[in-house]
């Protein structure tokens, strides 16, 4: 057997890999519930009633499928640079951080619009988001550090600012309001005109979820259609063919961080208006939904692609949704993470079959020793 | 080796190759780059497993199924492009992989090592301090520890692929001298080459490959380069090309380079102090061996690399150092030595890699958007201008042959309509046809006005293009000669590091 | 140890005990980067360790040294069995390292096979039947300032020292770490040379994830005796290794003055507000990840990468091109 480089690859490939490898990942995890004693089928029923068709089900999912597809986003944008962008999950801290506190602001300014409150609450997380993000940025085009280590120990430190900012301070974020707010630290909620509106009625839309359908296809237009996104293939197959075509490479490495950053930031003020409307520090709110991390492994099933991260975070996050729902003694928990890990592996196995083709050739053919010219 | 075939996707690197080598005998590989001669080796070092074929050493029939079997029976490979580690020093590297005799020991005994290096590099003129980390050493230095990496072994059979590409003409004379008295020993050394002169002064018996093929094995004695050069070609070929072009310079000089320091990858400089002048429509021909200032010289013209000192001038406009977007606005173009790594981007499709000087403005782009379609009709109308063999426009760029790839690069080049051309090694790989279209291009380029700066290793090639040459020696101007009068040997003299009178 | 001793002392202690999982972790990982592969996926693995050796203390009957030795031994194994995943994917498969790793820490953490086990073995709660006690060596543990800090520590402890000369001996001075010196810098040239790239990767990432296991195991078995599900057992440990080995410049002995360091880090926090001494925590527990920053900038600017150690083919799959 042996692995060759392919020279073409057929129209079909791109879809039928990442559709067989769920194919597969999914046969494997059937024999793992079977193997403890479960039905695979009532399982995998039940995760897709509870997930998607299920009363509510969908609005549920949306819910957790937001902040994922915004994180899925910043990731993929980095990554498409081969900027490897793991600091979503502090970018989207940070977003938090920003958007509640121009919340806030206006609220004690009385505004009351809320067109006003969202665009702003957008901005001011984009603004910190992309800061945050520029950090591995600029030390990456100008110390030529590795942004993977820079970006990790980043979320950390944003985790801790966070806690900071709710539990050892009277921070402005800090409500301090009540008794029972000052016993057991809690952030100001957000004023009632600056929660975000949600569309539909049988299926509850959030305006996070529209937003990041809109920053998708922007994406998408940007990377494909544009100038921009010519240079950002080049930068990531040959950076010297980059430079030698006149490309600002370092340039180019703040930008992508930045709007990568930003996006990520944005999801952090969805988080806020959408569904939380109070700056959650604690250790078991935001900080332990690691959004940030599940975002990547929704870019890459999506294979960096905008238009399909946007799918593949509705289905992840129908399937974190069931695991919410369906945690109890019949479905454990883990399996959630068990089922999210063993697509992924699949997906990276498949990635190769896309690269590479697989030869069956016999190396050492039986053939009769010839003697050697003496 | 009897029957060797071997298959890479979209070429036959090997096809029925017979080749064979005695004790004590130096058996030269002979063909032209293509033929099939690393490849070979390749699988004599157990690096490639060959398809068809078989392998017989002393006599009896081997397979190997890795490197360290090749190794263990007593074959060493000096690659064209060295296998050290860097940051270890020459004894670390010298032992690395060592399972026999000394290195067999679990725990490394430094200092015993260093000794039997030193022992070694003395006992056969290979001067080089055990200690020295290999970044530390010269080019020349590290081919020394890549051939004592093979005497530790005690191989019995030394393999070296090009050897004298990254040496003066002295220290190819060492190399020899080292040769000689490791087939005093009952060595074989099997020397890949494409160089005539070298194989005629070095060889017992040549055996010529072209492609994939055995040609035939003669012994060198008897040979004489034009005989020997028609067996690498196929054909009666006049080897001393002769011009290809008449001289006709312009009054106006194009490019100017004026007293320009450029600093190497390394903390030092590659070149010093350096001037040439370029009138429109002559070619400066930049002679060498490799790894003397040329890759720098060429980026710093076209703002790849920033020179710490002095101006490169286009039409009396001094250009930004180490500014590309500047070079590429004064059209300046720039065809590379290593055309796949840094001329193109390989996974990307033709389309996209042609546009690479043309997308900033229409027709490729209206604004911040990309015209897709005029990208792919631009591409279209250029590989049909330039031959080039391709299946069509969005073929990645990795797909196409070495020929192909420099005209494509040529002719995006040219499309920009440039004033100065700088191209390096333009021929390196290519097969006859394409070396005479890539002449040709240079030349009418020339022609039509440009003022071309050609870096080329094949000093034939330079003495038949070019109107001047002048010779690169340690990062300074060596001299200057007129293309029409030169000698190989004086170049040789110059490239050695000889000051012209 | 009583509450009478001073600052200095109790934070060196607690440097030691919190130090100690860093330690195993991070020298698993630094095997592992050393032959070229980066192994994001410790944190899962850690958890993973620690759930399985917490298992073995509970169903397996027998006198304690021996119970824990086997508890350890299981979770070493788990370990490197989640390493295997991750080995197969990134070295056969030439997958994204760091994805593949991401992707292991999920599979196996929190939400992933450690609490799926831990809640189908129903470990959650159970008291510790056997745990990892202080030894007092030689007696030695009552001498003031030094004693608690280096002769009354388990042996978990004692053993990562033991490890940390064994890592640095055999990365420094034998043949085999030469050969994965070399398959960490530059594999073609190790190939080349008749090494088995493919078989140092698979042996060091192997090893990684063993010591990965273990480092979980001193939660479970000792620091926390006991088992809880979720992240909060072993609480972001394994991320801290990955910036250890970094901050370590990619050496075992600069691992242990590391994790102790980044240890006394996260006890001092307490130490302080024991003693009423108004600081911001997180501030200090910040430091270990500024710092990792810092250092990490020095090693890349210019030369001194060739010189301070990153391995330069780490995270980049090697191909011997068409065999």
């Amino acid at each position: 057997m042996k692995l060759e480089r392919r020279l073409t690859q057929p129209r079909w490939l791109p879809i039928a890999v990442p559709v067989g490898s769920l194919v597969v990942a999914f046969a494997i995890m059937g024999v793992i519930l079977v193997l403890t004693g479960r039905s695979a089928w009532e399982t995998y029923w039940k995760i897709v009633e509870a997930g998607f068709t299920g009363n509510g089900a969908l609005s549920a999912t949306l819910i957790s499928a937001t902040p994922i597809l915004f994180t899925g986003l910043a990731a993929a944008a980095a990554f498409r640079m081969q900027l490897f962008n793991i600091g979503a999950e502090g970018q989207l801290y940070l977003g938090a951080i920003g958007a509640s506190w121009i919340a806030l602001q206006l609220g004690d300014r009385d505004v009351t619009s809320t067109p006003v409150f969202v665009v702003a609450m957008c901005v001011a997380a984009a603004v910190l988001g992309a800061f945050w993000a520029l950090i591995p940025g600029v030390l990456r085009a100008f110390a030529r550090t590795n942004e993977i280590i820079t970006s990790l120990m980043l979320n950390y430190v944003a985790g801790l600012l966070l806690t900071y900012l709710i539990f050892d301070s009277a921070s402005y974020w800090r409500d301090t309001s009540t008794l029972q707010a000052r016993s057991f630290p809690q952030g100001k909620p957000i004023p009632e005109a600056s929660n975000w509106p949600t569309f539909g009625s049988s299926v509850i839309v959030p305006l996070g979820f529209l937003i990041g359908i809109l920053a998708a296809l922007g994406l998408w237009v940007l990377y494909s259609r544009m100038r921009f996104g010519f240079e950002v293939g080049v930068m990531a197959d040959s950076p010297r063919a980059a430079r030698y075509a006149g490309m600002r490479t370092r340039r180019k490495i703040l930008a992508v961080m930045a709007l990568s950053g930003a996006i990520a930031g944005i999801g952090g003020a969805s988080q806020i208006g959408d569904f939380t409307y109070t700056l959650d520090g604690s250790p078991t709110g935001l900080q332990a939904a690691a959004f940030g991390y599940t975002g990547i492994v929704v870019a890459a099933l999506a294979r960096y692609n905008p238009v399909a991260v946007c799918l593949v975070a509705v289905l992840i996050g129908g399937l974190l949704n069931a695991g919410y729902t369906l945690q109890g003694p019949d479905f454990p928990s883990g399996l959630v993470g068990v089922m999210q890990g063993i697509i992924l592996f699949c997906a990276l196995g498949g990635e190769l079959l896309l690269r590479y083709r697989l030869r069956i050739t016999r190396l050492w053919p039986n053939k009769p020793v010839v003697e050697a010219p003496s | 080796m009897t029957g060797i075939s071997k298959r890479f996707p979209g070429v036959v690197a090997n096809d029925g190759v017979s080749f064979e080598a005695a004790p004590g005998e130096v058996h030269a590989l002979l063909g032209e780059n293509g033929a099939g001669k690393t490849t070979l080796s390749n699988i004599l070092t157990g690096l490639y497993r060959p398809d068809e074929g078989e392998i017989e050493l002393y006599g009896e029939s081997v397979r190997f199924q890795s490197p360290r079997d090749a190794l263990d029976a007593g074959i060493c490979m000096v690659h064209q492009h060295f296998r050290l580690v860097e940051p270890f020093s020459v004894a670390e590297n010298v032992v690395l992989g060592d399972h026999r005799g000394e290195g067999r020991r679990f725990v490394l005994r430094t200092s015993a090592t260093e000794q039997r290096v030193d022992e070694l590099s003395q006992r056969y003129g290979l001067a080089v301090n055990p200690k020295a980390k290999i970044w530390q050493l010269s080019i020349g230095e590290q081919q020394r520890v890549e051939i004592l990496k093979a005497l530790y072994r005690d191989a019995r059979i030394l393999i070296l692929d090009e050897p004298t590409a990254v040496l003066t003409p002295q220290e190819a004379e060492m190399l020899f001298v080292t040769l000689r008295s490791m087939f005093d020993e009952g060595k074989t050394v099997i020397f890949i080459s494409h160089k005539l002169h070298e194989v005629k002064a070095v060889a017992d018996r040549v055996t010529v490959l072209r492609g994939g093929r055995t040609v035939a094995t003669v012994d060198a004695g008897p040979s004489t380069p034009r005989s020997l050069a028609a067996l690498m070609v196929g054909r009666e070929v006049d080897i001393h090309r002769g011009r290809m072009r008449e001289s006709a310079p312009g009054e106006e000089i194009v490019l100017a380079v004026e007293g320009v320091t450029v600093p190497d990858d390394r903390g030092g400089n590659a070149l010093r102090d350096v001037s040439l002048e370029i009138r429109s429509g002559e070619i400066l021909g930049v002679a060498g061996v490799a790894g003397n200032g040329q890759r720098e010289l060429a980026e710093a013209i076209s703002g790849m690399r920033a020179h710490s000192t002095g101006t490169v001038r286009v039409g009396g406009d001094r250009l930004r150092p180490g500014d590309p977007r500047a070079a590429i606005a004064a059209r300046v173009a720039h065809v590379q030595e290593d055309r796949l790594g840094t001329g193109l981007a390989p996974s990307l499709s033709i389309a996209r890699n042609t546009a690479f000087k043309t997308y900033r403005s229409p027709p490729a782009s209206r604004g911040p958007f990309l015209m897709l379609r005029n990208m792919a009709a631009a591409a279209r109308s250029l590989i049909s201008t330039y031959d080039v063999k391709a299946p069509g426009p969005e073929t990645p760029a990795r797909n196409l042959s070495g020929g192909n790839l420099q005209k494509l690069v040529l002719g995006r080049e040219f499309q920009g309509d440039p004033r100065v051309l700088v191209v390096a090694q333009p021929t390196r790989g290519l097969d006859v046809g394409a070396i005479e279209s890539v002449h040709a291009y240079i030349g009418g380029a020339a022609d039509r006005g440009v003022a071309v700066l050609l870096i080329s290793e094949d000093l034939e090639e330079i003495l038949g293009l070019a109107d001047r040459v002048i010779v690169l020696y340690e990062g300074s101007v060596a001299g200057e000669v007129d293309a029409t009068s030169a000698t190989v040997a004086e170049l040789g003299f110059l490239m050695a590091g000889g000051k012209s009178e | 140890m009583s509450v009478n001793d001073s600052l200095i002392v109790i934070v060196l202690a607690q440097a030691v005990l919190y130090g100690t999982p860093l330690l195993y972790a991070a020298l698993g990982e630094l095997l592992a980067e050393r032959s070229g592969v980066l192994n994001l996926g410790v944190e899962g693995m850690m958890l993973f360790g620690a759930a399985i050796g917490f298992w073995i203390t509970q169903r397996v009957e027998g006198s304690t040294s021996v119970v824990l030795f086997l508890a350890v031994l299981a979770a070493a194994i788990a370990g490197a069995a989640m390493a295997a995943i991750h080995a197969f994917l990134v070295i056969t498969l030439r997958a994204n390292q760091i994805v593949s790793g991401l992707a292991l820490t999920i599979f196996a953490g929190g939400l992933g096979l450690s609490a799926y086990v831990g809640t189908e073995l129903g470990l959650a709660d159970l008291p510790a039947t056997h745990q990892f006690g202080d030894l007092d060596v030689l007696g030695l543990g009552d001498l003031p300032a030094v004693g608690p800090v280096l002769f009354d520590q388990s042996a978990l402890v004692y053993a990562s020292w033991g490890l940390t000369l064994l890592v640095a001996l055999y990365l420094g001075r034998t043949r085999w770490g030469l050969n994965v010196r070399a398959v960490g810098e530059a594999p073609a040239s190790a190939d080349a040379m008749g090494i088995n790239v493919t078989l140092y990767r698979y042996v060091h990432v192997l090893v990684g994830g063993a010591f990965a296991g273990v480092a979980g195991a001193c939660y479970s078995l000792s620091i926390t005796a006991g088992w809880t599900s979720g992240d909060t057992l072993v609480g972001g440990a394994g991320w801290i290794a990955i910036a250890l080995v970094i901050f370590a410049f990619w050496r075992a002995e600069l691992c242990l003055v590391g994790a102790y360091l980044f240890g006394a880090l996260s006890a001092l926090p307490f130490a302080l507000q024991a003693r009423e001494v108004d600081v911001t925590p997180e501030f200090l527990y910040a430091l270990p990840y500024v710092m990792t920053i810092v250092v990490l900038v020095i090693v890349s600017t210019g030369l001194s990468k060739r010189r301070l150690g990153a391995p330069a083919a780490l995270g980049v799959p090697y191909v011997r091109e068409e065999r």
